[in-house]
């Protein structure tokens, strides 16, 4: 029997508090192993790592990479996957290879299968994909079936045609399939974190709403505490509550500090939306056990009367240019917001000669305006800056013709009060003007409606 | 007295790539209730500090976590072209001198 049968059936047959090890938020950045190590001491009945999120932008998910190194990767993969089999309890991973799509799954599984292989471990792993059929949701569009998140216009058939890979977020539903599979591994494709650490519990008939609020915390590992850290965490959750510990000494997880990490990257703190239904955290308590542990009750679970599976898209734009350079004139400064679009229509008057203005150029001047969303008027000028000139073209050869005449007439702009006639700009190295590679958006952030969520992530199990 | 004086902490972080969330924390009961009552804790004057609606700034207070949340749309969309701030994190900094 392998290890998700073995903690059902022991489980199942003699009740008693769950025990979770939240080893990753972040898995392929590092997992600490003291940390790890104190976690598999304590006899965990499960392992979850997160290792995806729609925070790193489009172009992961568009171009089917990674953000961790192969490197790194590996040796977290290795790190959990030898804790899970010297325990013989499931190792569950979501949103695999950053992105979730199949080319990041299929990396994800490859590095797997080599340590298993070098190893000489075996084991039965569940694979759950996550990418979106075409068909289905131009079916759903025309249907009518889709909506978008947070005001993003309607989804249109070109997106979906468009769109470099598609995914959809699987709830919880699909792994406790997988666990019920009888597996020792699940790897998952873009997942909701909480996937990861609800499916046991929720198999084996616990709360869903303390479920996954449990899976919402140790998804980040000890993230919850203070200080906040990348260390294991592990939960012991009972019908009533459950126990939040970090397993590193000196990260306390309290009442306050618990309480604020369900602010993290949430637009409302009250309530998680998932799939199949929300959490509603209005009446959520928080009590020290502790000086370094807190306990938790009180979430609320309500099944939704409209399932629903948020979709992400990215589309190719176009090929990325940049040009890296410095002022540390005080006149160039304090004109540049007028200047740079004037050197924008000189760039543009020579690089269109003999064709449409078929790409964008943004100038970025960090010192002035290069964070910020809205800067105040009239702030006093720097006596440096960094400027970045970025171009995004159909080609990369087109986007590299704007970037370097962009350079050579940034360079020689005259305006009105120069001085420095020799030149404008400082350049840290020569070429100044880097290729970036291709430039995807975010295309896709909808919802589609559909009565079975889970139907739409089929699991296959494999035996290594 | 101004908000970076009295707050634990104050970030930003997109919550999703269609908005931008920001929490402000305070290390005691006492420090939330003085900010939290604040009258220039309200969508009006963080707004104007981003250039947004006062309609389109969400404020939530939340006592159990000693903490303010604020919620508002991103002018650009994560990741887009002419985006300055990918994960959303560099976005607090007007907060810091809110006069409370």
């Amino acid at each position: 029997m392998s290890a998700s049968g073995r903690v059902l059936r022991e489980i199942r047959a003699n009740r008693r508090p769950l025990r979770l090890l939240g080893a990753s938020g972040q898995l392929g950045y590092g997992v600490p192993t003291p940390a790890f190590n104190a976690g598999l001491a304590r006899k965990p009945d499960m392992i979850g790592c997160d290792m995806g999120s729609i925070d790193i932008g489009p172009t992961y998910l568009g171009k089917g990479e990674m953000a961790t190194s192969p490197e790194s990767t590996r040796r977290d993969l290795r790190k959990v996957l030898r804790g899970a089999r010297s325990l013989d309890i499931p190792l569950i991973i979501g949103s695999a290879g950053s992105a979730g799509a199949a080319a990041h799954l299929n990396a994800t599984l490859d590095i797997i299968r080599d340590i298993a292989r070098t190893d000489g471990l075996s084991f039965r792993m569940a694979v759950i994909p996550a990418d979106t059929d075409r068909a289905m949701l131009l079916e759903a569009v025309r249907a009518g079936r889709v909506t978008g998140l947070d005001d993003m216009p309607a989804l249109t058939e070109q997106d979906v045609n468009d769109a470099s890979n598609i995914v959809g977020q699987m709830g919880t539903g699909p792994f406790r399939k997988a666990l019920e599979m009888d597996v020792d591994v699940i790897v998952a494709g873009r997942a909701c974190d909480t996937g990861i650490f609800a499916a046991l519990p929720t198999a084996l008939g616990f709360p869903t709403g303390l479920s996954v609020h449990m899976a919402k915390i140790v998804e980040c590992a000890s993230l919850c505490c203070v200080p906040g850290g990348r260390d294991s965490i592990l939960a012991i959750l009972d019908d009533d509550g459950f126990v939040l510990e970090s397993m590193n000494p000196d990260r306390r997880a309290t009442p306050t500090s618990v309480a604020a990490h369900s602010l993290y990257e949430q637009s409302d703190p009250y309530t998680v939306h998932e799939p199949d239904g929300s959490l509603d955290l209005t009446n959520a308590r928080y009590v020290a056990v502790d000086d370094r542990r807190a306990r938790v009750s009180g979430a609320a679970w309500k099944d939704s009367i409209d399932p629903t599976i948020k979709l992400e898209g990215a589309t190719k734009i176009g090929e990325r240019a940049i040009l890296l350079c410095g002022s540390a004139d005080p006149r160039f400064i304090a004109q540049s917001k007028e200047l740079l679009p004037k050197v924008a229509i000189v760039v543009r008057d020579l690089v269109c000669e003999d064709t449409t203005e078929d790409y964008t150029l943004h100038f970025r001047v960090y010192g002035v305006d290069g964070v910020r969303m809205n800067v105040p008027p009239n702030e006093a000028m720097p006596g440096e800056v960094f400027i970045m000139a970025e171009c995004i073209a159909p080609t990369r050869e087109r986007a590299s013709e704007v970037v370097r005449t962009c350079k050579q007439f940034l360079l020689h702009y005259g305006y009105p009060g120069r001085l420095s006639t020799a030149g404008n700009i400082a350049f840290p190295f020569t070429p100044p003007e880097i290729s970036v590679g291709p430039a995807y958006r975010f295309s896709i952030y909808h919802l589609l409606h559909v009565s079975d969520v889970d139907a739409l992530f089929p699991v296959e199990v494999e035996t290594l | 007295m101004k908000l970076s004086d009295v707050a634990q902490v104050v970030r930003s972080k997109n919550a999703g790539p269609r908005r931008l969330t920001f929490d402000i924390m305070f290390g005691s009961d006492e420090d939330y209730r003085r900010v939290a009552q604040s009258p220039a804790i309200n969508a009006e004057i963080i707004g104007g500090l981003y250039g947004v609606p006062a309609a389109e700034v969400t404020i939530f207070p939340y006592p159990v976590g000693r903490a303010i949340k604020i919620v508002l749309a991103r002018k650009i969309m994560a990741g887009d072209p002419g985006d300055f701030d990918v994960y959303g994190a560099q976005q607090h900094a007007p907060l810091l001198g809110i006069e409370l």
